[in-house]
């Protein structure tokens, strides 16, 4: 498994990963515990310098980590093919230990990678440059989860026995499965679309409102109740089964990975709306957050009525 | 308008070969004032010029132009400010020889977006005060030493910025060229700039245009 081309390509670039994040630890560190941005002293001057290189690095670092997630999933679908009971990326992620905690770390991170290059991309069109202190205390924190998931990444991989009999999507999510996957079908459609397009609404009344904290907080519920409503509702309007609830299927060449396109929009659209919270407000951001949030909601909900006008029933 | 406080700036050469170029340096220099910056070659004239056009920055120290601390911008602001603020003459004219001396006079506009009328009046004001329009089209490469320091001098004033630092500006030039380029020198001043020029060219030293000599020796001014 670790010599198939896909797979030897994501440890390589996690090992570079780790050695320049490693030095942008370091350096980071040293920034972190020293930084006076008023200071005219040659220490400052020193570590002024030293923020452009370590500032660099993590850029790059996230700014190729983040997509790559994209191809993470890819190859999970494609070591699905090779793995007796898998049919998608659900049965390898269900495959080892490791699977289904690195796809929530992955997940998290890919919003804090994204949330520390938007607060990089606003401390660099500063003259006084004012979240330096904050953006690299922040790297710190990053640093750890960034090696948690290398290193999950690496065993996930590592373990993963090509002999070995797996579950299919369609037995790890349902509602009879064994897991704590199974408690979110306990919810039934009434109640988790009424969260949903309750949760939605509540995101366009504070954006008419310009309320950032209670916007960026309806944002954050948006993630879990959007991923639970496309796993037990719109998914199965996707597939066009009322029994098949998989979040990796619709990813595939089958759906026209159709997934990607739901996902990317999901992120895209409550990603903007945490950086209002938690960075800054902005009327674009604003306006970016309710855009692919509004054609998130919009997508799902006429994938539903177009398959009830084609069928004339509900799943 | 143009202040220097405890300038000190160190080259790390090396592990072991540490240069300190400038020691402790503090300088004003007001509003249109015309002052040489004179020693000998690594007394660190350059490097207060660097300095002063954020093109470096200092060790320890800061430097402030118009009360904004250039010393602490970060680069893509320092740019920005060069561009608005600084007219930099090189020693070596760093123009660009396979463009022609139009091209080379209107590089520093390209950023600001302007439209093409203004350009063009920009650029005429220049040539005409520099007497180079009659070169405009050829390359820079083919021109004589002293028409490459009066495209060098128009470049830098495109902008028509409050600031005009000359670096050694007479060192490739032969004497009656040098005395051409302080007559440029005093138009700028008449038109109230800030002159810094750094040289030990003799010819500079005395004049009644220069408000101020300052001598920089291994780093210190005396």
């Amino acid at each position: 498994m670790m010599l198939m081309p896909e797979v030897l390509t994501i440890l390589i670039l996690n090992f570079i990963f780790a050695l320049f994040a490693i030095a942008a630890f370091v350096l980071s560190v040293k920034i972190y515990f020293n930084w006076n941005s008023n200071s005219t002293s040659q220490t400052q001057y020193s570590l002024e310098k030293k923020s452009f290189l370590a500032a660099t690095i993590i850029k790059y670092i996230f700014a190729i980590k983040v997509p790559l997630f994209i191809f993470f999933i890819f190859t999970l679908d494609k070591i699905s093919n090779l793995l007796t009971g898998a049919m998608c990326a659900a049965g390898v992620v269900d495959a080892t230990q490791e699977g289904t905690y690195l796809i929530v770390l992955k997940i998290i991170n890919i919003y804090l990678f994204s949330l520390w290059l938007k607060l990089h991309s606003e401390d660099m069109k500063e003259r006084n440059q004012p979240y330096t202190k904050l953006k690299f205390g922040f790297f710190i924190v990053l640093f750890f989860l960034l090696i948690i998931e290398l290193i999950l990444e690496g065993f996930m991989f590592s373990s993963i026995e090509i002999d070995k009999m797996l579950s299919c999507c369609g037995t790890i999510y349902s509602s009879s499965a064994i897991s704590n996957i199974s408690t979110i079908f306990s919810f039934n459609n009434t109640t988790i679309l009424s969260l949903f397009y309750g949760n939605y609404l509540l995101i366009a009344v504070f954006y008419f409102l310009k309320n950032r904290y209670l916007f960026a907080l309806s944002n954050l519920i948006f993630i879990v109740v959007s991923l639970v409503t496309l796993i037990v509702f719109f998914g199965t309007y996707i597939y066009e089964l009322p029994s098949h609830h998989c979040p990796f299927c619709f990813l595939q060449s089958d759906y026209n990975y159709i997934g990607y396109i739901i996902y990317l929009t999901l992120f895209l659209g409550t990603f903007y709306g945490l950086v209002i919270g938690i960075i800054r407000e902005s009327e674009k951001n604003y306006y970016i957050s309710m855009l692919f949030n509004s054609f998130y909601v919009i997508f799902l909900t006429l994938i539903t009525i177009i398959y009830y006008i084609k069928n004339g029933v509900w799943l | 308008m143009i202040e220097l406080k405890n300038i000190k700036k160190i080259y790390e050469l090396g592990k072991n070969n540490i240069v300190t170029a400038l020691d402790n340096i503090n300088l004003n220099i007001t509003e249109g004032e015309l002052v040489i910056l004179k020693g000998v070659s690594g007394s660190g004239k350059s490097s207060i010029l660097s300095l002063i056009a954020a093109l470096s920055k200092p060790s320890s120290g800061e430097v402030l132009v118009d009360t904004e601390r250039v010393s602490k911008l970060p680069d893509n602001f320092a740019s920005d400010f060069r561009r608005d603020k600084i007219g930099f003459i090189f020693q070596k004219y760093n123009l660009i020889g396979t463009m022609s001396v139009k091209e080379n006079i209107i590089l520093p506009l390209v950023p600001m977006n302007l439209d093409e009328e203004e350009i063009e009046n920009k650029l005429q004001r220049v040539l005409n005060m520099f007497h180079i329009g009659h070169k405009k089209d050829q390359l820079v490469r083919n021109l004589s030493g002293g028409e490459q320091q009066r495209v060098a001098i128009a470049r830098a004033s495109i902008n028509n910025p409050k600031i005009i630092l000359a670096d050694e500006p007479t060192a490739n030039l032969d004497e009656k060229l040098s005395l051409h380029f302080i007559d440029i020198i005093k138009e700028l001043k008449s038109e109230g700039k800030s002159i810094i020029i750094a040289t030990h060219d003799p010819l500079f030293f005395g004049l009644d245009i220069v408000d101020r000599e300052i001598e920089i020796h291994k780093g210190k001014v005396f």
